[in-house]
């Protein structure tokens, strides 16, 4: 097995638990709407693997549906990111100058800001919080990383000697761009996405553990603060909570470090 | 260095940190438009939200007129501004005749402990991490303190907080349940160890690759041959030096740090800037929240300045820090 394949092994984890959580959504008939109120909190048994939660919501069903849909919205948000931040990066690298302090430092910026701050700011003026708004409130912010990525990217792409021969022949500058440049910067760039995910992933639990997450109840946060509420009657909620929430995290991860070693050093 | 260099290094220097700080009132400028707006432009009646679908038509107007939300936008704004500039955005939905920004003011001490505590001791946790990582001590065992970083780092507060809190306080009782009202110290400590530690991780990291690329550096073989011990000259020659890039790095966490905050007062029902803004969210009193954004999003650009001006006064090399 070649070193690349070796390293690409990285992305099974997270394959792995994209496909038993979004493969319970769509084969199971457990929904984490239905609600058993005489198995509220009920510890595992054969029936229910991973026991009850609040109100007798099975947990199995919950944390499968919060998974899926916290990856489906991750990689939507970050697939924005990659769209949007890519061509800005690019072209202020390429146009130097002024143009470039100011993106690199607006990149820095937004990085570094609380997204918490942003999110009260936009959620305040919806009376119920959607998977939607939150995925939006997670945009404004999601371009900024693989923006600065395609900058420094674009600065090296500029003076390579393919790039020059291009110009030399008489390509325009928007056929430089478009079929020499943007296709070079794409691969290391996206590296970036499962890092991004993996903050997306992070910050929708975060907000939802604080009360902020979709009304429905169906998100990992929610799962969490249910388990912080129980955590001394039914510990079970949080274990299988934090659990989940290392998982998804920790194998977005190791599949973004896995696509960096394998395709970041060419 | 002459004296004429030194001086124009700390120009620079001083000239960054002052353009630093105009773009953080810039940065505190848009963050209050936006709440501003999003307020008042996205769809939704702020008179329906805060009295319910169910209040009478007369209810909501005199509710839009008590906020002035029946004026021009623009008229709007002005007042807005001037609010900010005179800390008075009215007085509080949830807590009348106490101005907006009292509540906030209130708020603002436990979540400072709380948050200045966590930096101290991560930085204490890092500092110390990457002394250890890097210095002769514990021979090939130092491989297993990066290691334990790394890992550390990759942790998510959100599940490991509670986690943590489950075995320390409800299996161990070693540290006071959440929601106790007697926490005190020890609550606040361990609240902010929590805080503390993925920071100590990531520092541990860069301040580790900090001494490593340092290691190379001429006058720390100079110490060496003067006799200096390992630990002389890491703690006296090489850690100065390194603490350009160790400041720089707590700026860029600052963001974490608050949104860890959050979750943590949170978690143990502590007082401070997130729960009186969640409490605001829950209410719909808009002063409050108003202010509480626009003052935490303040104190985050003020503590990033600060950072970049340690940054710029420990290395006046100048370039992008």
């Amino acid at each position: 097995m070649s070193e690349r394949a070796r390293r690409l092994l990285a992305v099974v984890p997270l394959v792995l638990v994209a496909l038993a959580s979004s493969a319970f959504v769509l084969v199971s008939d457990r929904s984490p709407s239905r609600l058993e109120l005489e198995r509220a909190w009920a510890h595992p048994s054969a029936a229910y693997p991973l026991g009850s939660g609040e109100a007798g919501v099975d947990l199995l069903a919950l944390v499968s549906h919060a998974t899926a849909r916290a990856l489906l919205l991750a990689g939507i948000v970050a697939l924005i990111g990659l769209l949007v931040g890519t061509p800005l990066g690019a072209l202020a690298g390429l146009v130097r100058g002024r143009a470039e302090r100011i993106t690199a430092r607006a990149c820095d910026l937004v990085q570094a800001f609380p997204s918490f701050l942003l999110a009260l700011a936009v959620l305040a003026a919806v009376r119920t919080p959607s998977r939607v708004h939150i995925g939006a409130v997670f945009c404004l912010t999601a371009w900024a990383p693989f923006a600065r990525l395609a900058l420094v990217q674009a600065r090296v792409l500029a003076d390579a000697q393919f790039v020059d021969a291009a110009r030399a022949i008489g390509a325009s500058r928007a056929r430089v761009v478009l079929r020499h440049v943007l296709p070079n910067l794409f691969g290391p760039v996206a590296v970036q996405l499962g890092a991004s995910a993996a903050g997306v992933v992070l910050g929708e639990t975060a907000l939802g553990f604080v009360g902020l997450g979709p009304r429905d109840g169906v998100s990992l946060g929610a799962l969490l603060e249910q388990g912080v509420v129980s955590m001394l009657r039914a510990p079970h909620v949080l274990a299988v909570g934090a659990v989940a929430v290392v998982l998804v995290s920790a194998s977005l991860q190791l599949a973004s470090e896995g696509l960096r070693a394998a395709f970041a050093h060419r | 260095m002459s004296a004429r260099l030194r001086a124009s290094a700390w120009g620079r220097a001083a000239a960054r940190v002052a353009s630093r700080g105009a773009e953080a009132l810039l940065v505190a400028w848009l963050l209050a438009s936006l709440v501003f707006l999003a307020m008042r432009l996205l769809p939704g009646d702020p008179a329906a939200l805060v009295l319910g679908e169910q209040a009478g038509e007369v209810e909501r107007a005199l509710f839009r007129q008590k906020l002035g939300l029946d004026r021009p936008l623009f008229l709007q704004y002005l007042s807005f501004g001037r609010g900010l500039l005179t800390l008075d955005l009215g007085d509080s939905l949830r807590r009348p005749g106490v101005p907006a920004f009292e509540v906030v003011a209130e708020a603002l001490g436990p979540t400072a402990a709380l948050a200045g505590l966590g930096v101290g001791l991560g930085a204490v946790i890092g500092i110390g991490g990457a002394v250890l990582s890097v210095g002769p001590w514990l021979g090939a065992r130092r491989a297993w303190v990066h290691r334990g970083a790394i890992a550390l780092a990759a942790l998510p507060l959100v599940a490991v907080a509670p986690l943590a809190t489950w075995g320390l306080a409800v299996r161990l009782r070693l540290v006071p349940l959440p929601g106790d009202p007697d926490a005190g110290l020890w609550g606040l400590l361990f609240a902010s160890s929590l805080l503390a530690l993925p920071l100590g991780a990531v520092l541990a990291r860069i301040g580790r690759a900090a001494l490593l690329d340092l290691g190379r550096a001429q006058f720390l073989d100079v110490a060496a041959a003067k006799g200096a011990r390992p630990a002389r000259i890491y703690w006296l020659h090489a850690l100065p030096v390194a603490s350009a890039p160790i400041a720089a790095v707590v700026a860029t966490q600052l963001g974490a740090l608050l949104g860890g905050a959050v979750v943590l007062e949170r978690l143990f029902e502590r007082p401070g800037l997130g729960t009186v803004m969640l409490e605001a969210y829950a209410a719909r009193d808009l002063p409050v929240l108003e202010a509480a954004v626009v003052a935490s999003g303040l104190l985050f650009v003020l503590a990033q300045t600060s950072a970049t001006a340690i940054v710029a006064f420990v290395d006046p090399r100048g370039g992008e820090a």
